[in-house]
């Protein structure tokens, strides 16, 4: 079988409102991706290529050298940079054996762009990002 | 369209990557190259993205190489004289055997996926989704291996400069070791020899692999070539510009006294 | 007071004057045991070269400080100078390295090797306790005994190649790297090679069981005791070979290093590279000579003739004197050690045999007699204490400089040419600090050129990358494609390992960067932070301020 598994993206809060059909093409264009712990998944300050859904495993957030968030099954990252092709917002280390389906940006964007429903929950959540940071 | 050839039948760079043509065309002329199968960029994709069929496919063509197995990447469009991309793709030493061919395919997908990799594609002006293919050949036990230039990098003379250190090539190309200098020009006629201080030579181990391997003291600044050895690799740098043109970076091993070639590629501008 | 970089030891000399950190031979802490038994015969033998040779010092002292190896040179007292001119016209005019040598030669080798069969031949674990203690002091002796007479040797080991460096530099300009070459093949007996592994090798060259054993891919230590149980010629010659370097430290001088039987794959190879007679022949060295007496000026090629003739005479004893000595000695120190470690931890009263290197030798012995001793815990603090710390916590100097030496050219020619000679030498042969104190500059290869000034950033790992600010010199081991991400915001690289084709050259000369690569030791000379001058044309690297 080819991608992600479907039970894995349906647990996606960014995928929940697309159809069986709709996931599973979404679904095939997926890859898996291992990391070993203490491996950095992502690098802060370098430019980004692909989003990530993590299946097993959890990871930390780290953001000019503050832990601010540990990931976990079910979350995902790493879409910002591939939204505004700026550098990477974060370190992310895999804290355990990391399992991650990734996407990279020449699959990302069609799915976007073809998803209203996927685009409009991303916006949603960088709105919250945006009001967190001005908190901040 | 093919998906898997024989190596000596990689022909068109688009599909296969510039690292399986090269070695194919060195095939083709002759030239020790150990042997294997060039998987298309199509079917690296197809593994790394789970298919099973291109799994039992790639696996059928590789099994009878047996193992272990060097398994390196092959992309479309590195290697240009402008970029040398080095140590931006990767190579697999010692894949065990075929069971494990399929998760090196992924992590060799993903190396040209990397979020470095693509911002050094950027930086070198490819904006395009990247397609790698990927050589398996028969991993080689080497007693010492290394890299030639054709032509000196820093001082531009027309000589052959060799570094090179015991065990396989991994020493010298990832700058592991302070590998043996030797500078030769092209009637054959020895420049220099300058011992390295090689304390650890890369070997490939049992169950998949290297691992880093700390030599004897009598073999630490001891020269890990002869001029025998010397003068095959001088013919070899004559073969290669032969064939592929003047500046070749070649990388190469000797095992069970062969001289092999890993891979033959141009010299970039300034590399 | 200073404190060492980012750790919470602290660091005073350990008397007054001026310490040097010697990292290169000590890389990490030394055992208790080590430092009790090394410092005196150390002293001892130094000054004793010193004066023997005409030396303007009274020999060196090593020091330890939290574990670290620090070495201090002693000044000799001025009513000595006389005697001091004197003897090194004496030394020159007599060759007195020769005398030396077949000292070595006839007398102090072969009554070494004795001594050490003599100790070898006792197997520690067949001793009682009371036995091995006993045992246990009779090897440390026997190591002073050996420490003492490598240091003894240290002169005549570098006298006449750092004569040769000296005069044949200056007629050629040729750099002591590529002149050491031209001593290759100098004796049968160099560094490795023996009657024993001549034999070895014809012995297995007869004998295709011995061959298809080596070219296996068995465990190495299976196929070295199937070797050694050989019959006829082949497993005498194996036995007579193992016993010979078997217990040599592989690596490094104190006993907390392996010795070449607790590593057969590394035996393994050395033998099967031996008998397939791997490496350049000693054939070549004809050629080089004659290339380089080539480029001296006519006038001086006599003089060159009987520079090269010392040297090459002398030259062996440089490893000999080691591997025959305290490296033998400390293998022999090791063992006992380790079979004491094997019984107190049986008993439950250390908690790994392997800690038992960390007891000073009294002990030991009281260990192993049941009396009061350090407890199982302590033993293994100080052995993890040792793995987790290096010499690049360590301040490289303690104590305040000293003052300048004097300037060769005030002294008596015979003086000047003895202290020229030494310091190139240990300076080529060790790339230690007896060398005349010089401004901080590393060599390595002309990588990439161009010249850059800029303060170094010691970074080793990926994890440590957000500490890189544009501009920086990045100082690390070697560098890998992760570290291309940085390239930037480099202004030039620097790397201890790595030859001109390896990686970080190329991509520096891509990136338009200086670099100097191989320098064997940047990371630990170069301190983070440091601003530091990088000529990528010459291939030096120089800390400045």
């Amino acid at each position: 079988m080819r991608g992600a598994p479907i039970k894995l993206l349906q647990r996606v809060p960014l995928f929940t409102d697309l159809n069986k059909r709709e996931l599973q093409q979404i679904a095939r264009l997926f890859k898996a991706r291992r990391f070993a712990e203490g491996q950095t998944v992502v690098q802060e300050g370098s430019g980004g290529a692909a989003f990530f859904v993590i299946e097993s495993g959890e990871a930390t957030v780290v953001i000019g050298g503050k832990k601010r968030t540990i990931l976990k099954p079910g979350d995902y990252f790493g879409e910002i940079a591939l939204i505004d092709e700026g550098k990477r917002m974060a370190t992310i280390t895999a804290s355990s054996e990391l399992v991650c389906y990734g996407l990279t940006y020449w699959d990302f964007r069609p799915v976007v762009q073809a998803n209203g429903v996927v685009g409009w929950k991303l916006l949603q959540r960088m709105a919250k990002m945006l009001r967190e940071s001005r908190e901040d | 369209m093919k998906r898997v050839v024989p190596l000596g039948k990689a022909l068109d760079e688009a599909i296969f990557g510039s690292k399986a043509v090269g070695l194919g065309q060195a095939i083709r002329n002759g030239l020790p190259v150990p042997p294997g199968v060039a998987l298309s960029g199509s079917i690296v994709e197809a593994v790394a993205a789970g298919e099973r069929a291109a799994i039992k496919e790639a696996a059928k063509w590789v099994g009878p190489l047996g193992g272990p197995l060097a398994v390196r990447s092959s992309a479309a469009d590195e290697d240009g004289a402008s970029a040398s991309f080095a140590g931006q793709h990767l190579t697999l030493l010692n894949v065990p055997s075929v069971e494990q061919l399929s998760s090196a395919l992924s992590e060799i997908w993903w190396s040209a996926n990397s979020d470095s990799a693509i911002t050094y594609r950027q930086k070198v002006g490819l904006f395009t989704r990247p397609s790698v293919g990927v050589v398996v050949q028969a991993l080689l036990d080497p007693d010492s291996a290394g890299v030639m230039f054709t032509r000196n990098p820093v001082t531009g003379a027309d000589e052959r400069v060799i570094e090179a250190s015991w065990g396989l090539g991994e020493a010298v190309v990832a700058g592991i070791v302070i590998p043996d200098h030797y500078r030769i020009d092209r009637s054959g006629q020895v420049l220099e020899r300058k011992p390295g201080y090689k304390k650890i030579a890369v070997r490939s181990v049992a169950n998949g692999g290297t691992v880093e391997e700390k030599l004897s003291p009598e073999l630490v600044e001891r020269l890990c070539l002869n001029d025998d050895q010397l003068g095959e690799l001088n013919r070899l740098a004559g073969r290669c510009e032969q064939i592929y043109g003047s500046a070749r970076d070649v990388e190469w091993a000797i095992a069970g006294g062969t001289l092999y070639l890993l891979q033959c590629r141009a010299i970039t501008k300034g590399g | 007071m200073s404190a060492g970089k980012g750790t919470e030891l602290h660091f005073e000399p350990p008397s007054p004057g001026f310490w040097e950190l010697d990292p290169v031979h000590f890389p990490r802490p030394a055992t208790r045991y080590w430092m009790e038994v090394h410092p005196e015969p150390f002293k001892r033998g130094t000054a004793e070269f010193a004066r023997s040779y005409g030396m303007l010092i009274d020999g060196l002292e090593m020091a330890y400080v939290n574990g670290f190896a620090y070495k201090a040179v002693r000044p000799v007292a001025e009513d000595q100078l006389p005697e001091r001119f004197q003897r090194a016209e004496e030394v020159f005019k007599r060759k007195f390295w020769r005398e030396q040598l077949r000292d070595w030669n006839e007398t102090f080798k072969p009554t070494s090797i004795k001594a050490h069969r003599e100790l070898q031949s006792v197997d520690p674990e067949g001793l009682s306790d009371t036995d091995l203690a006993a045992h246990l002091a009779r090897c440390r002796d026997h190591h002073a005994e050996m420490l003492y007479q490598h240091m003894r040797f240290t002169a005549a080991a570098v006298v006449s190649i750092g004569d040769f460096l000296a005069h044949v530099g200056d007629w050629t300009g040729l750099p002591p790297a590529e002149l050491l070459g031209l001593m290759r093949g100098t004796s049968p007996v160099s560094a490795g090679a023996s009657a024993q592994l001549a034999q070895l090798i014809t012995a297995i060259g007869k004998d295709p069981r011995a061959q298809k054993l080596l070219e296996s891919k068995d465990d190495p230590g299976r196929v070295l005791e199937a070797l050694r149980s050989l019959d006829r010629n082949t497993g005498a010659a194996v036995s007579a070979y193992l016993d010979l370097v078997g217990y040599r430290l592989l690596d490094g001088f104190d006993i907390s290093n392996p010795c070449a039987l607790e590593l057969p794959d590394v035996l393994c190879r050395a033998i099967r590279a031996a008998v397939v007679g791997r490496g350049a022949d000693a054939s070549d060295v004809e050629g080089r000579i004659a290339d380089v007496r080539g480029k001296v000026p006519a006038q001086q090629r006599a003089r060159f003739d009987e520079l090269l003739e010392e040297a090459r005479l002398t030259y062996p004893i440089r490893d000999e004197r080691g591997v025959f000595s305290d490296i033998w000695a400390s293998g022999l120190m090791r063992r006992a050690a380790l079979a004491g470690g094997r019984r107190l931890a049986r008993k439950g009263r250390i908690h790994d045999a392997a800690h038992f290197v960390d007891a000073g030798l009294d002990e030991m012995r009281s260990l192993l007699s049941g009396a009061d001793g350090p407890s199982a815990d302590e033993l293994a603090k100080r052995f993890e204490y040792r793995a987790a710390h290096s010499s690049k916590e360590a301040p490289s100097v303690l104590g305040p400089p000293p003052s300048p030496p004097p300037d060769p050219s005030g002294l008596p020619p015979a003086v000047g040419r003895m202290m020229r000679a030494i310091g190139i030498a240990l300076e080529a042969l060790f790339g230690s600090s007896e060398a005349p104190h010089e401004e901080h500059m590393l060599r390595g290869l002309a990588a990439s050129r161009g010249v850059y000034e800029g303060p170094a950033r010691r970074v080793s790992h990926p994890s440590e990358f957000d500490r890189i600010k544009r501009g920086d010199v990045l100082v690390t081991e070697s560098t890998t494609e992760a570290f291309n991400i940085l390239l930037p915001l480099l202004g030039a690289i620097v790397t201890d390992s790595g030859g001109l084709l390896s990686h970080s050259a190329i991509v520096a000369r891509e990136y338009g960067i200086p670099g100097v690569v191989g320098t064997r030791e940047a990371t630990e000379r170069i301190a983070d932070g440091t601003r530091v001058r990088v000529d990528g044309d010459a291939g030096e690297v120089t800390v400045l301020a």
